[in-house]
């Protein structure tokens, strides 16, 4: 088989390919920005609740209209920032943090199931939890491209506050910030993960979140050249799990999240032999 | 010229969960005072400058600050994640805060404040290097460099000499004296109890509650006692 077969002649010949690799596109662009934070904050724990935070909303817009992309959008949406309000709260009213938030993240995986399987079949209940990348018509891809546009610019415009009140709190405090950016963000986190439920489902779409984000973080680079890594990471593992999964016949979204895992494991191990090998000049002295 | 550079404490109570961190505190830092926040560990003393920075939230009382707005606070060391990539510059560059707030961008005057500053803690040649990889002496003068770009009227360090090198001992004790001589209310936190007699004309005494409260060769003896 021809490099050309290989890599390019799926996405040439088959249009739901090259929508999937736009998709894809869009939401490594937003990932990268999104998950850098989501670890730069030691937050990857509230990504992955809110990740099935998303769920039974998502099921009541099934419920309500089939497989509509908007409405399972709309769904996830009011309940993710339903879940990220009441994790916010009961943190306040000073009970166990991750007890509480792993409490949501079952409650809300065994809700949104019950309440697919209730009107719909095993293949409803898989779509939504591992999502339909190869699905993804014209109008879904508009719907990713525009939350990824609002996700990048409102990262970009709010990075500074977002920044401090991930390092030094108590220093936007004490300048007299009062405005709740904390709350934005996982506002923002439930927006993307929003974004990547069609393609990825509740149970993967923290993935191509988290990994890319995380393999970045392993050279220790600037923030902003961490988001660019993330998202270049997001899009070369996105790519290999399309064509392998094209290829060797494997589910897609699942694929793509292992490929990305892979780029994690590489990194720490590539990082980790730099560092054996060139102990000083990782230090950078 | 500091005039507002009071701090009023009135009955202030502070609890986390069920346990009473501070109670009843009362009391005034005057204006233009250099005061030192004494007590053993676990008597309020990080509490305190919280409540007055409004970090936490207040079980009962009130703090009056006319500076609230002119208020700086140098949290302790490990309140700060260093693993965070930024620079010592764009870590400096935030005491501008009041100028750039949470949108804008450093002018070029700002810039050559960050560049004074840095040389007045001995941080010239390391501005550009990344707060992960800095000693923790070279951090807390960071810090410093950040709190003195902040122009505060009322300036609040928790712990900042613990853990640090006598070198950087003394260029922060002589910013602390310079504020002092600026007519700027301090108050720090301090452990070291000969440092407090040589060098802080107040004493705050606490354990939970305010054992003494006043000039130094009065207040001190109460916490040897």
């Amino acid at each position: 088989m021809s490099l050309h077969a290989l890599i390019v002649e799926p996405f040439e010949t088959l249009a739901f390919m090259r929508a999937a690799l736009v998709a894809c596109l869009a939401l490594a662009l937003m990932n990268g920005a999104v998950g850098t934070l989501l670890v730069l904050r030691r937050m990857s724990l509230d990504g992955e609740v809110l990740g099935h935070a998303v769920m039974p909303g998502a099921a009541v817009g099934f419920l309500y209209a089939g497989p509509s992309p908007l409405w399972l959008s709309l769904g996830g949406l009011a309940s993710g920032l339903a879940v990220a309000t009441l994790s916010g709260l009961i943190t306040r009213a000073g009970a166990r943090r991750d007890a509480g938030l792993v409490a949501f993240y079952l409650v809300a995986l065994s809700l949104g199931v019950v309440l697919v399987a209730w009107r719909g079949s095993n293949v409803d209940v898989m779509r939504v939890l591992f999502g339909t990348v190869l699905a993804i018509d014209q109008r879904a891809l508009l719907q990713i491209a525009a939350f990824s546009s609002v996700i990048v610019i409102a990262i970009a415009a709010l990075y500074r506050p977002l920044a401090v009140g991930a390092f030094d709190p108590a220093f936007l405090r004490a300048v007299g910030v009062r405005a709740p950016y904390g709350a934005v963000f996982s506002a923002l986190v439930v927006l993307a993960l929003v974004a990547s439920f069609q393609a990825f489902g509740t149970l993967l779409a923290v993935g191509p979140m988290l990994l890319p984000a995380a393999a970045a973080r392993c050279w220790g680079l600037g923030a902003a050249v961490s988001m660019a890594l993330a998202a270049g990471f997001g899009l070369a593992a996105s790519i290999v799990g399309l064509l392998v999964s094209y290829h060797a016949d494997l589910p897609s979204g699942p694929v793509i999240v292992l490929a990305a895992g892979l780029l994690f494991g590489m990194s720490l191990a590539a990082v980790n032999a730099v560092r054996r090998l060139a102990p000083t000049l990782a230090r950078g002295s | 010229m500091w005039a507002e550079g009071r701090v009023l404490l009135r009955e202030v109570t502070v609890r986390y969960g069920r346990r009473v961190a501070l109670e009843a505190v009362s009391g005034e830092f005057a204006s233009g005072s250099l005061t030192a926040v004494i007590g053993a560990n676990g008597a309020g003393k990080s509490t305190l400058l919280a409540a007055i920075t409004g970090v936490v939230r207040l079980a009962g009382g009130t703090v009056e600050c006319a500076a609230r707005r002119r208020l700086a606070y140098l949290p302790q060391l490990s309140a700060i994640d260093r693993d965070y990539p930024l620079s010592v510059a764009e870590l400096i560059s935030l005491g501008g805060w009041r100028e750039i707030g949470a949108f804008r961008a450093p002018r070029s005057a700002l810039r050559q404040r960050i560049a004074a500053v840095a040389e007045t803690v001995g941080l010239s040649g390391r501005i550009e290097r990344s707060i992960g990889e800095i000693s923790v002496g070279e951090f807390q003068r960071a810090l410093f460099a950040r709190l003195i770009l902040q122009d505060a009227t009322v300036i609040l360090l928790d712990e900042p000499f613990a853990g640090i090198d006598p070198q950087t001992m003394s260029v922060l004790l002589d910013q602390v004296t310079r504020w002092h001589q600026e007519g700027r209310t301090v108050i720090a936190v301090v452990h070291d109890l000969d440092l407090v007699q040589a060098r802080f004309p107040s004493t705050l005494v606490l354990a939970r509650r305010c054992l003494a409260w006043g000039a130094t060769e009065m207040a001190l003896p109460v916490m040897a006692a």
